[in-house]
């Protein structure tokens, strides 16, 4: 079953740091379908937060088709975000670290590297390309 | 209600127990020897014998009278003490009752459950007030019990000190003292003020009321008798005597707080009466007292228990007024 | 439209010539948790002295699930409250503090949720209150209320006086109790911080009177700050329904306002604010110094 912790100091709203948390398991395969999320009592208790943010948290899930409440019961996870993509994160993970290896070597620094990573996701459109959104 | 009531007062109650405990230790063993002293000199056939008549023919009881004053009247510093009973139950039982809440805050949690303040109220102070009762019935017979030979042996029930602790007048200043303690309580807001102010007040109006009302309950009466007369006042009536001496016949006080006997029994009448009128001027020469009569004393007990049950009323009253507008 | 847990209109409460609340009218629906925040003498005890029945309103009315809780027995059985400092008696036990609780409220008692949650804790039952800690005797003040089985819970600076344990422990326990029983709570305290996680709803209290009654997301919605070229004060800016605090520089200006509508983006750059930002700005400006005053 998840824990869940929260980051005191991020900017992000509690609740959607529950769900990219819940999202995040379901990405490395920490939680399956089939999983029931933790009691909102006992979310609430052990972070000492309001228990409707928790609900809030829990019906973003439902909404996303992620999660799925059984009235009684509790609230379960009913799909994976892994999916096919989960089988070839090993391999791809190797390559990342051959890159960075190789990264390093030429001299970039730890920040150097998490800039040029996040202008290169930027600048790589997934759908249909937006207008430019590389910072100037 | 009643057992939150027990719970938090139990131990003041055992306190209080412990203390009329001890003050029984000492009045009991002490008052058993004065009643046995009493009857077996004597003193109390003599006494019974001479009556409670205003004027008597005075004589035999004296000497005894004196010998068991000398061995018992010391001991009337206790009356002191008895006083001072009702002033203590103001302290400790009725200040304590909403200073200490207010004081603790505690208040904010009794009186958010499911009961009324109301409920609240009543239960408290009634509670409080029937066990100030009972007690004070009993320190009330007690004392009388006690204090009933140096009473009867010239002190009279209607003296200061004696008056104040037996009849009904003790339960007329207890329970008034229990219901100031609570309106300081709920003034104050902290124990030990509501204590200090309880009996600072209860001195004042006990003083005020002993020394500028009672002795106006009812017009005094006077008694007055030849010099020479074959009967005496009676120094075992009882009577609460203001005021006496001796007046010749213009009528002027001349021998303030004496008496003069020039009876048959001395002899030479005569010769007496006039070496006295040599002293003090015109005859005829009287004998005078300003007094009140024993047989008032349950009257006098009536109106000065009305009186502090009538005050009593009033402090309640505002005090309830005053807790139900504490926050 | 939910169940309104509290509601208050015109209420007043005046000590002497000094009103402690004035005018204060909100709403506090059914199901929230609502920070009742302001600084120290602002009024939020008085608000929850009144709330509970413990004062009587000078003006105004106040209404617990629409009934009066000075009056209506009924109310004060759907109210639970921990009072400033959790009182307790501090020679009684906690076991027999609940016994006071179940014989002072004849409808409604629970000794098993006392118990139980006093037990989870690891606290001991026949110790005097009196020797536990202050961080233990808030819990038992806590047990109590909930063993009311109240519908609205209010509670005055319950963790003010706790070390930061016990405080989060003091807020975990609430939660899940909150969580369990979906209980309404109103909880007041002279700093946000420890109610920012916690709280849907706040109630912002400014020398007696009311200054903001809304759900956290409305006010984070409808706030924001503007940093633009140097604007007069009080000249109009569209979108901005009220400047809430200004401070200028010779070119610039930084605004904190509560919108109405969409803001000029060419001319202004919108910054999101965070509850704490907002609720410093409606505190006025005495709660820090502008940048003027800083730069002299």
């Amino acid at each position: 079953m998840i824990e869940f912790v929260l980051d005191g100091r991020s900017r992000v709203a509690t609740y959607m740091q529950l769900v990219l948390q819940v999202k995040q398991a379901l990405r490395v395969g920490l939680a399956q379908p089939g999983d029931r999320l933790p009691k909102v009592r006992d979310v609430a208790q052990a972070l000492a937060i309001n228990p409707n943010t928790v609900l809030k948290a829990y019906r973003e899930l439902e909404l996303e088709g992620l999660a799925e409440g059984r009235p009684g019961v509790g609230t379960f996870l009913v799909r994976t975000l892994a999916g096919p993509a989960l089988a070839h994160q090993a391999e791809l993970r190797a390559e990342l670290t051959a890159w960075l290896h190789r990264a390093q070597a030429a001299g970039l620094t730890r920040e150097d590297i998490t800039a040029l990573v996040d202008t290169t996701l930027r600048a790589t459109p997934e759908r249909p390309p937006t207008d430019g959104a590389a910072p100037a | 209600m009643i057992w939150l009531t027990w719970r938090q007062h139990r131990k003041q109650a055992l306190w209080t127990a412990a203390a009329l405990l001890a003050l029984a230790a000492v009045l009991v063993p002490t008052g058993l020897a004065m009643r046995s002293t009493f009857q077996d000199s004597g003193l109390g056939a003599c006494l019974r014998a001479l009556g409670h008549a205003e004027l008597v023919d005075n004589g035999g009881c004296e000497a005894l009278s004196q010998r068991f004053g000398n061995k018992y009247d010391s001991t009337a510093f206790l009356a002191v003490l008895l006083v001072l009973l009702p002033v203590l139950a103001g302290v400790f039982l009725g200040a304590p009752l909403v200073a200490r809440e207010v004081e603790n805050g505690t208040h904010r949690l009794v009186w958010t459950q499911g009961i009324s303040r109301r409920r609240w109220i009543l239960t408290k102070f009634g509670l409080v007030g029937a066990v100030t009762l009972v007690l004070s019935v009993g320190y009330a017979l007690g004392a009388a019990w006690w204090l009933e030979p140096l009473a009867d042996n010239g002190l009279g029930r209607l003296r200061y000190l004696v008056f104040d602790v037996q009849g009904i007048a003790p339960i007329g200043y207890t329970l008034f003292a229990v219901a100031l303690g609570i309106l300081a309580g709920t003034v104050a807001r902290r124990v030990l003020p509501a204590m200090g102010i309880s009996l600072t007040a209860f001195i004042a109006v006990r003083a005020l009321v002993e020394l500028f009302a009672r002795p106006y309950f009812l017009p005094a009466k006077t008694l007055t008798y030849a010099i020479d007369s074959p009967l005496m006042a009676n120094r075992f009536a009882g009577s609460w005597i203001y005021q006496e001496g001796v007046r010749n016949g213009t009528g002027a006080l001349v021998l303030p707080d004496g008496r003069i006997g020039c009876g048959p029994e001395g002899g030479d009448s005569a010769g007496c009466l006039a070496r006295i009128a040599q002293d003090y001027g015109p005859a005829p020469l009287t004998n005078w007292q300003e007094y009140q009569p024993a047989d008032r004393f349950w009257t006098f007990q009536a109106i000065e228990t009305g009186i502090f049950l009538a005050l009593t009323v009033l402090l309640v009253t505002v005090a309830v007024r005053r807790v139900r507008r504490i926050s | 439209m939910t169940e309104s847990a509290l509601n208050t209109e015109a209420l007043g409460k005046r000590y002497g010539q000094t009103w402690a609340l004035r005018d204060c009218s909100l709403e506090l629906p059914a199901g929230r948790i609502a920070a009742l925040v302001g600084p120290n003498g602002a009024g939020k005890s008085t608000l929850l002295h009144l709330a509970v029945g413990l004062l009587r309103p000078d003006t105004g009315q106040v209404r617990v699930f629409g009934r009066d809780p000075r009056e209506d027995p009924d109310a004060r059985a759907d109210l639970g409250f921990v009072a400033q400092d959790t009182p307790l008696y501090p020679d009684f036990t906690a076991a027999e503090l609940i016994t006071m609780g179940r014989r002072l409220n004849p409808r409604g008692w629970d000794d098993s949720i006392a118990r139980d949650r006093l037990a989870r804790l690891g606290l001991p039952l026949d110790k005097r209150v009196g020797r536990l800690s202050g961080g233990q005797r808030a819990q038992v003040a806590l047990a109590l209320a909930l063993a009311k089985r109240p519908r609205l819970l209010l509670l005055d600076e319950p963790v003010a006086a706790l070390d930061p344990l016990a405080r989060h422990e003091f807020m975990q326990a609430l939660m899940g109790a909150v969580g369990e029983y979906g209980t309404t709570v109103l909880l007041s305290s002279h700093l946000l911080n420890d109610l920012e996680r916690v709280c849907d709803h706040l109630v912002l209290l400014h020398t007696s009177q009311v200054r903001l009654s809304a759900p956290v997301d409305d006010l984070l919605a409808s706030h924001c700050r503007l940093v633009g070229p140097r604007t007069p004060d009080g000249a109009a800016v569209p979108g901005v329904a009220e400047v809430v605090r200004a401070s200028h520089t010779e070119r610039q200006s930084t605004l904190l306002v509560r919108t109405d509508g969409p803001v000029d983006e060419n001319r202004w750059t919108v910054h999101q604010v965070t509850l704490e930002d907002l609720v410093l700005a409606h505190l006025g400006t005495s709660a820090r110094p502008t940048a003027s005053e800083v730069a002299a």
